[in-house]
C-alpha cells in the first residue's frame, strides 16, 4: 500500500484523485491547505510515499511544502508532484529548482496522473 | 439687530443653504453612480476570469510593499499570508523601518534570510538602507527584506521599497493589514482592461478587522466589530468606499487611494518623487501629486476603485487612538490643500482641478468649520429668540433622515453585491449605526478635525514621536 | 385612535401648506428618505433570505452532483474505454434524482461540470461534455445567447467555450463585431476556440486594439485548445496594421518557439513604434536568435532607454559570447543605473569568455558597480 498526501484547496480535485487512486492499493490523505499539510507531515513523521500538491493555497504555498519535504530527508526525499492551475515558465522553473519530480498543469488527464504516480512510486 | 448684522446673517443663511443643497445633491448623485459602477463591476468580473489570470504567463509583475515598524507580534503570520497570495508573478518587499523590537530577527530566523550584496538604486531619497536580506530557501525567493534607519514615517519606508521594486506596478499596504488572496488579480484587472487611459492607481474597499476572526494571517470569519467605536468606523468605511469611492471612480474623480491598500504605477510615482515624508496624509498627498504630474505632462490618466473588500485593517478601538488618527488625517488634509492650492478651480487641471480639489476643499476641509459656525450661530439665534423652532426641527429631521438613508443605501449596495457577514443579525447591527452616528460619532470626527486644523496652524510638534508611531500603524486605514 | 391619526395628519397638512418652500421640500424629502430606508431594509432582508435558502439548497445538491459525476461518469466501470466518449450513451437514470427541472439546479449542474472540466481533460473531460449535452443543459446557453442583454450573451459564449460546443460562424461573426467591448472579446475567444475553418481569421480584420486582458484570455484559449492548427504568426507580424495584434503574435511566436517567424521579427526592428520595437527585441532574445545580435548592437545607440535595456537583456539570452566586450563597455560607461545592471546581468548570464570578463571586472570595480556585479552573480536574487 502506498501512502499519498494530497494538498489541494479546491474541493473537487481530491474527490477525483482519491477515486482514481483507490484503496487498498493507495491511501490518500487529504489536506485542504498548507497549514493542514504541514500538520499532517509532522503528525505522520513524513511517512508518505508521495506528495501531490497545488501551488496557490492559504497558509503555505506548494513551494514551501515542497521545500520543507525535500529538505526533511535529503538522502531519500519523498517524491512530489505539483498539480496546479498556475503553470507559467517562471513557476515551473522554480518548481524544478526546488526539486519537484513532476509538474502537471490543470486540467489533468487522470490516466496520465496514474501512470506518473506509479512511475514515481516504483523508483522509490 | 441692526441692518448690517441682519445682512450678514442673511448672507450666511443663503450660503449655508446652497452649501447644504450641493452636498445633498452630491450624495444623491454618488449613491446612484456607485450603484451603476458596482453593477458594471459585477457584470464584468467572474471567478473564472480571475483564475485564468492566475494561470497566465502574460500577467504583469507586481511588487508588494509592506513597511513594518515594531510589528514583532504579527510579522511572521502576516508575511506568511502575503506569501500565499494568488498571483503568478510577484515579489514581497518588507521594509523594516528601524524597529526597536525583534521584528527583523524574527524574519531572518523564520525565513532563513541572509544579508546580500544588493545593487540598491536610490531613485527617491530616503533614510539610509542598512542591509538587504534574501532567503536561502528557494521557496521564499520572492521575498526581500530591507533594513533601514527609522525615517519616522511610513512614507520614508515605502519609498525605500519603491526604490528596490523590480516590477512596473507596486502594491502599497501595511504589515498589519490582512489581504484577500485575490487582491493582486482584482487590482491589476482594471489596468489590463483599460484601452485608452493610463491607470495610475487602483484601490479597493477596506474593512475593519476588529471582531473578524483570523488564523495566522488568513481571514476565516467576517464579522462587524462588536464595540461601538469600531463599528461606527465599519459603516463609515462601507459608505466611503462602496458608495463614495465607487461613485467618484465612475466619474474618474477619486480623491484618494487608501494607504492600507492601493496599486500604483511605479514610473509615475517615482517621477513624482514618491511619498512625502513630511505629510500627515501621505497616501492622499501622493495621489494628488501623481494626478497633477499627469495633467502637467498631458498623460490621460485615471484612478479606479473596485467595490470588493480586499483588505482588513485594525480600527482604533479607544477614543484616544481614534482621536489621534483623525487629528492626523485632518492635519494631512489641511497640509495638502495648502500646498497644492494652485490647482484650485484651474480648468487646466481638468476634473482634478475643477471637481476633486474643490470638493475636498469645500466639503472635506471646510465642513467641520462650517458645522461649528452653524452651531454657534444657532445657539446665538436661539438665545436671542430668533429661531422658528418648528421649522428648525423639521430641517434637523430632514438632515438626520437623509444621512441615515445614505448610510443605509451604502450597506444595501454592499449587501446586494457581496452578501458579507454570516447572519442577518450582524447586518442589522450595522444598520443601527447610522441612527446613532449623527449624535455620537459625527461630533467626535468634527472635534478631532478641528483639533487637527489647530495643530496644523500652530505647527504643534510636542507629541510628534508618539503620534508618528500611532500614525504609522493607523494611517493605513485612511478613508 | 382613528381620530387622533387623522388629527395628526390634518396638523401636518396645515403645517406643510403654511411653511416656506424650503421647509416644504425638506418635508417631502423626509418622506422619501424614510421610505427609501425602509425599502432598503426590506431588500436586504429579502436578498439575505433568498441567498440563505439558495446556499442551503446548494449545500445539499452539490455533494450529490459530485458523487454522481464521479461514480456514474468518471469512475464508472460500465463505461467502455475503447469507444469514443462522444458516442457513448451515458447512464442518465441516476441523474433524474436531481431537481434539474429547476433552473437554479441546472445552472449549478452546468457550473459543476465546467468546474470538473477545469480539473480533468482527455477522455474524462469528453465524457463530462457528453453528459452536459445528453442532459440537454445546452438549451439554457442557446437561449441565453439569443437574449438581448450583452452580459447574458457573454455568459453563454463562455459556456460554449468551456464546453467546446459548436457554434456557427453566422451567429458568431456579428457578435465579434459588436459595439460592446466585452461581447466582442468573448465572441473572438469563441471564434478561435470553436471555428472549424480559420480560427485566426479575425486577426486579419480586427482594427481596435486587443487589450492586455483580451490577450490573456486569447493566449489561454489558444494554448489550451488541443486540436487547433497553429499558423505561422509571421504573417500578421509582417502584414498587420494593428500594433496590438503584432505584439500579441510576438508573444505567441515565443511560446511556440516559431523560428520561422524570425525574419519577420527582424524586419520589425526598423518599425517606428518604440514599444513594438522593444517587444520585437524581447522576442528575439527569448527565441535566442544569435543571428540578430549584430543588428541589435548596431541599432543600440539610436534607441530609447527601455529598448536599450531590452537589447542588453537579449544579448544575455542569446549568449553567443560575441558581444561580451560590448556588454563590458556598456557596464563601465553607461550613466544610467538600469543600463549598467542589465549589462552586468547579461555578462553574468553569458558563458565562456564572459567568465573571464566577469572575474576581471570583479577585481577592478568598486563601489556601486561592484555591488551591481555581486547582485547579478548572486543566485538568491531573482530580479
Amino acid at each position: 500500500m502506498s501512502k499519498i498526501l494530497l494538498v489541494e484547496d479546491d474541493e473537487v480535485m481530491p474527490k477525483i484523485i482519491s477515486r482514481i487512486l483507490p484503496e487498498p492499493e493507495y491511501q490518500v490523505d487529504i489536506a485542504v491547505n498548507g497549514k493542514e499539510a504541514m500538520q499532517k507531515l509532522e503528525a505522520n513523521n513524513y511517512q508518505y510515499d508521495l506528495i501531490i500538491t497545488d501551488i496557490m493555497m492559504p497558509y503555505a504555498n506548494g513551494f514551501e511544502i515542497l521545500s520543507k519535504v525535500k529538505s526533511h530527508d535529503r538522502e531519500k526525499p519523498i517524491p512530489v508532484i505539483i498539480v496546479s492551475n498556475a503553470g507559467n515558465e517562471d513557476m515551473i522553473m522554480e518548481g524544478f529548482k526546488l526539486g519537484v519530480d513532476d509538474f502537471l498543469k490543470k486540467p489533468i488527464i487522470p490516466a496520465e496522473l496514474i501512470i506518473r504516480v506509479k512511475r514515481l512510486l516504483m523508483k522509490r | 439687530m441692526n441692518t448690517i448684522t441682519d445682512a450678514i446673517l442673511r448672507f450666511y443663511e443663503s450660503t449655508i443653504f446652497v452649501y447644504g443643497l450641493v452636498l445633498i445633491l452630491v450624495y444623491a448623485l454618488l449613491a446612484i453612480l456607485s450603484l451603476v459602477a458596482i453593477r458594471k463591476y459585477l457584470s464584468r468580473t467572474s471567478q473564472q476570469q480571475l483564475d485564468a489570470l492566475a494561470g497566465s504567463q502574460l500577467a504583469p509583475g507586481i511588487t508588494i510593499l509592506a513597511p513594518a515598524f515594531n510589528e514583532g507580534l504579527t510579522i511572521i503570520a502576516n508575511v506568511r499570508s502575503l506569501l500565499t497570495i494568488n498571483y503568478p508573478r510577484f515579489e514581497i518587499v518588507i521594509i523594516n523601518d528601524g524597529s526597536t523590537d525583534n521584528t527583523l530577527e524574527q524574519l531572518i530566523q523564520e525565513f532563513d534570510m541572509v544579508a546580500v550584496d544588493f545593487a540598491y538604486n536610490e531613485k527617491i531619497r530616503t533614510q539610509p538602507v542598512r542591509q538587504i536580506f534574501k532567503s536561502r530557501d528557494l521557496a521564499y525567493s520572492n521575498l526581500v527584506v530591507i533594513d533601514k534607519v527609522n525615517g519616522k514615517s511610513k512614507a520614508d519606508a515605502t519609498n525605500a521599497g519603491i526604490n528596490i521594486a523590480s516590477f512596473n506596478y507596486f502594491l502599497c499596504t501595511d504589515v498589519d493589514c490582512v489581504l484577500h488572496k485575490d487582491t493582486l488579480l482584482e487590482l491589476i484587472k482594471p489596468i489590463l482592461q483599460e484601452g485608452k487611459k493610463r491607470l495610475i492607481a487602483i484601490g479597493a474597499t477596506l474593512r475593519i478587522a476588529n471582531s473578524s476572526e483570523f488564523d495566522e494571517g488568513v481571514m476565516t470569519r467576517m464579522r462587524p466589530p462588536k464595540k461601538l467605536l469600531p463599528r461606527f468606523q465599519e459603516v463609515e468605511y462601507i459608505r466611503s468606499f462602496v458608495l463614495g469611492k465607487m461613485g467618484w471612480s465612475y466619474l474618474n474623480c477619486v480623491p484618494n487611494v487608501s494607504g492600507g491598500l492601493g496599486l500604483f504605477d511605479k514610473e509615475i510615482a517615482i517621477k513624482c518623487g514618491g511619498y512625502d515624508h513630511s505629510s500627515f496624509g501621505e497616501d492622499m498627498e501622493l495621489l494628488t501629486r501623481m494626478a497633477i504630474f499627469c495633467k502637467d505632462n498631458r498623460i490621460d490618466y485615471a484612478v479606479r476603485y473596485i467595490p470588493r473588500t480586499l483588505c482588513w485593517t485594525e480600527g482604533p478601538a479607544t477614543l484616544q487612538i481614534f482621536g489621534r488618527q483623525r487629528t492626523r488625517w485632518a492635519r494631512g488634509l489641511a497640509q495638502l490643500i495648502r500646498s497644492h492650492f494652485r490647482v484650485f478651480l484651474r480648468p487646466r487641471y481638468g476634473r482634478f482641478g475643477m471637481i476633486v480639489f474643490p470638493y475636498n476643499f469645500f466639503f472635506e476641509l471646510l465642513a467641520p468649520l462650517i458645522e461649528i459656525s452653524g452651531i454657534i450661530v444657532y445657539i446665538i439665534l436661539a438665545v436671542s429668540g430668533y429661531i422658528n423652532w418648528p421649522y428648525a426641527i423639521m430641517l434637523l429631521i430632514f438632515v438626520y433622515t437623509y444621512a441615515v438613508m445614505i448610510s443605509t443605501l451604502a450597506i444595501l449596495w454592499d449587501q446586494l453585491s457581496f452578501r458579507y457577514y454570516k447572519t442577518v443579525r450582524e447586518v442589522l447591527s450595522l444598520c443601527l449605526m447610522p441612527f446613532l452616528e449623527f449624535l455620537l460619532y459625527h461630533p467626535l470626527i468634527t472635534i478631532f478635525s478641528l483639533r487637527g486644523y489647530f495643530y496644523y496652524l500652530t505647527g504643534k510638534r510636542s507629541t510628534w514621536g508618539n503620534m508618528q508611531r500611532q500614525g504609522f500603524k493607523k494611517a493605513a486605514a485612511k478613508v | 385612535m382613528n381620530t387622533t391619526f387623522s388629527d395628526i395628519w390634518q396638523e401636518i397638512r396645515y403645517f406643510y401648506f403654511n411653511a416656506p418652500l424650503a421647509i416644504q421640500i425638506a418635508m417631502v424629502f423626509i418622506v422619501i428618505a424614510v421610505s427609501a430606508t425602509v425599502i432598503a431594509y426590506l431588500v436586504i432582508l429579502r436578498s439575505r433570505y433568498r441567498s440563505y435558502r439558495r446556499t442551503k439548497q446548494l449545500q445539499k445538491l452539490l455533494p450529490k452532483i459530485d458523487d454522481l459525476l464521479i461514480n456514474e461518469i468518471l469512475a464508472n466501470p460500465d463505461i467502455p474505454q475503447d469507444v469514443h466518449p462522444s458516442k457513448i450513451d451515458l447512464p442518465l437514470a441516476p441523474f433524474e434524482s436531481l431537481p434539474l427541472q429547476k433552473r437554479w439546479a441546472r445552472v449549478a449542474m452546468t457550473e459543476r461540470i465546467i468546474h470538473f472540466r477545469s480539473n480533468v481533460k482527455g477522455n474524462a473531460g469528453a465524457l463530462l461534455r457528453n453528459l452536459y449535452l445528453q442532459l440537454d443543459l445546452d438549451k439554457d446557453a442557446a437561449r441565453r445567447l439569443k437574449s438581448p442583454r450583452w452580459d447574458n450573451k457573454v455568459r453563454a459564449l463562455s459556456e460554449y467555450v468551456s464546453l467546446e460546443l459548436p457554434i456557427s460562424d453566422v451567429t458568431l461573426l456579428p457578435l465579434a463585431n459588436s459595439r460592446n467591448r466585452e461581447l466582442r472579446a468573448a465572441a473572438r475567444q469563441a471564434y478561435i476556440k470553436l471555428s472549424k475553418n480559420e480560427p485566426f481569421k479575425f486577426f486579419d480584420s480586427v482594427t481596435d486594439p486587443l487589450l492586455p486582458w483580451d490577450q490573456v484570455e486569447l493566449f489561454r484559449i489558444i494554448t489550451t485548445t488541443e486540436d487547433i492548427a497553429i499558423p505561422n504568426f509571421a504573417r500578421w507580424i509582417t502584414y498587420s496594421t494593428n500594433k496590438s495584434v503584432i505584439a500579441f503574435c510576438l508573444k505567441l511566436v515565443v511560446h511556440y518557439n516559431q523560428i520561422a517567424a524570425v525574419p519577420a521579427i527582424i524586419k520589425l526592428l526598423d518599425n517606428r513604434d518604440h514599444y513594438l520595437r522593444g517587444d520585437a527585441i524581447n522576442a528575439l532574445g527569448k527565441l535566442r536568435v544569435k543571428e540578430a545580435e549584430d543588428k541589435l548592437v548596431q541599432l543600440y545607440n539610436t534607441q530609447p532607454m527601455f529598448c536599450q535595456v531590452e537589447i542588453l537583456k537579449a544579448l544575455g539570452r542569446t549568449n553567443s559570447g560575441k558581444y561580451v566586450d560590448f556588454l563590458r563597455n556598456e557596464f563601465t560607461h553607461a550613466t544610467e543605473f538600469d543600463l549598467r545592471k542589465a549589462a552586468a546581468r547579461s555578462i553574468a548570464r553569458n558563458s565562456g569568455r564572459a567568465r573571464e570578463v566577469m572575474e576581471e571586472l570583479l577585481a577592478t570595480t568598486t563601489g556601486q558597480d561592484l555591488l551591481i556585479l555581486k547582485h547579478c552573480m548572486n543566485p538568491l536574487i531573482k530580479y
